[in-house]
């Protein structure tokens, strides 16, 4: 790989696919096998799938569907959502799933971060920091989908996430999900910074220059969701991603 | 493979003595009711030149009534953002209306019906074309649960009629969206030159609801709440009240499919894909595959014969075309094992599908009475010239 990780981010809500802005307002955007076909011939680097859920209901992964992307994607993908066991992750990994994501779980049961990292390599973990601003300017981890506040730095969030045996962060700007208004650059250089394991940003990409300014800040990998699946002023659903060479031209 | 198609009706030794039109393709076994004049000339080739000066306008004749017609479009859409609506598949047709409509001076806006089967060249030659030449898109994205549900009761209906689906839809979603936006004008991609044939037991179905939602009744099991869908009453309302017209703007021109696509490619970045609608991965595989196969159509000589009396290609380049397999074998069988995996079938399944008795839309609850007396009636209107053609 000669350039930074461009990943598309899908989200994921009763086995369709879904895009929130903030993370509220979930629109239906298609089916997640055909999307991955697509994504396939695009030559994407890799994919991440995150299950929003139900905000509520309990559940867990889905592994059917997992078990179905995992037949049809050719690049490594990333799972998060419901995971709530070593057992669901020992599962996830049996299916073809290369990287588990944790949130809630990352902050409910730390010890199940050094566990998946125990298993797999820390390589195989990836711990979703999603951030808030408050009204006062102050950065804050949330978890279970933005609806609770930890009141955690996230710097600070983010070496103990790492102490614990994370090989990756998603670093989630909540306040930018799905507004296509750029990254949150001084969150990103913040994070990144702070700890030597990759960072992938995400949270607010619309053009390709939003991702070289990422990477400048220090992200190692980003993600983005709207920017690859709507196009143009009606935010039409429509599957893209930049060609290989313009993602070389962009980070040379 | 042979055994599915002798099992299914490929009459292979034809009941009655076979018979090959003297300027088309067309025959007794493409064509079951097909007939022919004492030179030897099939009921399609008669049809084509009985109509074919009414509904395609060629040279100077056309594009006078082209620029009529954009006069009439600018004016009525004075004021909106958009002045007309164009349906976009990616493939060439609904392409080169959007590049033609652009060449007039027209602003409209692409709607493009998104069923879940769309081919990455598909996606990627709406988002080229479009960016290239500046037009807005909205996306219908169907719930693909519903549709999956709905594409499966008619693989279990056993009819021909597998694309009604996606059909009905993309026309519910144009005449809804012009109707929504205030927009009169809906330009299709249809067109006399290249798709005139058509064998009513290959298709029906288009703007019947009443089929569709018969056939979702009995086989269906997954609530239809945002599939896009109108009845005959809701179509006479579009038309009548609101005064939106569909007119097929490639009648107006002189529409030749190499020229367009070549002027596609080079001047818009598009990119052929090889095959008529083979842009959805769905359309490729039902008419490349379950079509011949099961119900023994090959849409292939309709579309072929089309172009013959377009003087497009030549009778024995359309003879040669029929010898090769509707699509590559290999890309049939990758088809097969992911469609059957889309809509959750075993092989086993798909395979019951494909052997059952075949039946027609006459099988179950239809409108096709007052289907045809409209479709007749806005023909008759256009032999007038009171509706656009």
């Amino acid at each position: 790989m000669v350039h930074a990780r461009v990943i598309p981010c899908l989200l994921m809500r009763n086995g369709g696919l879904v895009k929130t802005v903030k993370y509220k307002n979930a629109r239906y955007v298609g089916d997640p096998i055909n999307a991955v076909r697509i994504f396939n011939e695009k030559e994407v680097d890799e994919l991440v799938f995150l299950d929003i859920g139900n905000p509520g209901v309990p559940a867990i992964p889905n592994f059917e569907l997992l078990a179905e992307i995992a037949s049809e994607a050719f690049m490594p993908f990333a799972y998060g959502g419901n995971i709530k066991s070593i057992e669901h992750v020992k599962r996830l990994y049996s299916l073809g799933v290369e990287k588990i994501v944790l949130n809630t779980a990352a902050a409910d049961q730390p010890d199940l971060v050094s566990a998946a990292a125990a298993l797999a390599g820390s390589s195989g973990v990836i711990v979703s920091i999603d951030v808030r601003r408050n009204w006062m300017g102050k950065y804050s981890v949330h978890v279970a989908g933005g609806t609770r506040d930890l009141k955690r730095d996230p710097v600070e969030y983010a070496r103990a996430v790492e102490q614990l045996g994370a090989g990756e962060i998603l670093l989630n700007a909540i306040d930018r999900d799905g507004t296509m208004e750029g990254y949150d650059l001084e969150l990103i250089g913040r994070v990144c910074k702070a700890v030597s394991i990759p960072v992938v940003a995400a949270g607010g990409a619309a053009h390709l220059p939003d991702l070289r300014n990422a990477a400048g800040a220090g992200a190692s990998g980003l993600a983005a969701g709207s920017m690859f699946v709507f196009h143009g002023k009606h935010r039409a659903v429509l599957i893209t991603y930049p060609e290989y060479e313009e993602l070389e031209r962009l980070f040379k | 493979m042979t055994s599915l198609t002798e099992n299914a009706g490929y009459p292979l030794a034809p009941s009655k003595s076979y018979q090959v039109c003297t300027r088309c393709i067309m025959d007794t076994v493409a064509d079951q009711s097909i007939s022919f004049d004492d030179d030897g000339l099939c009921r399609h080739c008669l049809r084509y030149d009985k109509l074919v000066s009414a509904r395609h306008l060629r040279g100077d004749l056309g594009r006078d009534a082209l620029q009529a017609l954009v006069e009439c479009i600018k004016a009525a859409g004075q004021g909106r953002e958009y002045d007309c609506i164009i349906g976009v598949s990616g493939g060439v047709d609904s392409t080169y209306v959007a590049w033609l409509v652009k060449q007039h001076g027209l602003r409209p806006l692409a709607v493009h019906f998104d069923n879940g089967w769309n081919s990455e060249l598909a996606t990627k030659n709406i988002e080229r074309v479009l960016c290239n030449i500046k037009i807005d898109l909205h996306t219908h994205v169907v719930d693909w649960d519903e549709f999956r549900d709905l594409q499966l009761a008619f693989l279990k209906a056993s009819t021909p009629d597998g694309e009604i689906p996606t059909d009905h839809a993309i026309g519910a979603l144009l005449w809804k969206e012009a109707t929504s936006r205030g927009i009169k004008y809906i330009i299709s991609g249809m067109n006399f030159a290249t798709e005139s044939i058509s064998v009513p037991e290959w298709s029906y179905g288009h703007s019947d609801w009443r089929y569709i939602k018969d056939i979702h009744r009995r086989f269906g099991s997954v609530k239809l709440k945002t599939y896009p869908h109108f009845s005959l009453a809701y179509l006479c309302y579009a038309n009548v009240v609101r005064g939106v017209r569909m007119v097929s703007i490639l009648n107006y021109v002189d529409y030749n499919k190499e020229r367009a696509k070549e002027i596609l490619c080079n001047s818009l970045g598009w990119k052929d894909y090889g095959g008529k609608h083979h842009e959805s991965i769905y359309t490729r595989f039902y008419q490349g595959y379950v079509l011949p196969r099961k119900f023994g159509i090959d849409k292939r000589y309709g579309h072929l014969s089309d172009l013959i009396n377009a003087s497009q290609i030549s009778r024995s380049q359309a003879l040669a075309e029929m010898k090769r397999p509707p699509y590559p074998e290999d890309l049939q069988q990758q088809d097969l094992a992911y469609v059957s995996k889309k809509l959750r079938l075993s092989p086993q399944q798909f395979e019951d599908i494909m052997r059952a008795p075949i039946k027609s839309f006459r099988s179950y609850r239809n409108l096709y009475e007052p289907v045809q007396l409209l479709r007749n009636t806005v023909n008759g209107l256009r032999k007038y010239h009171f509706y656009p053609r």
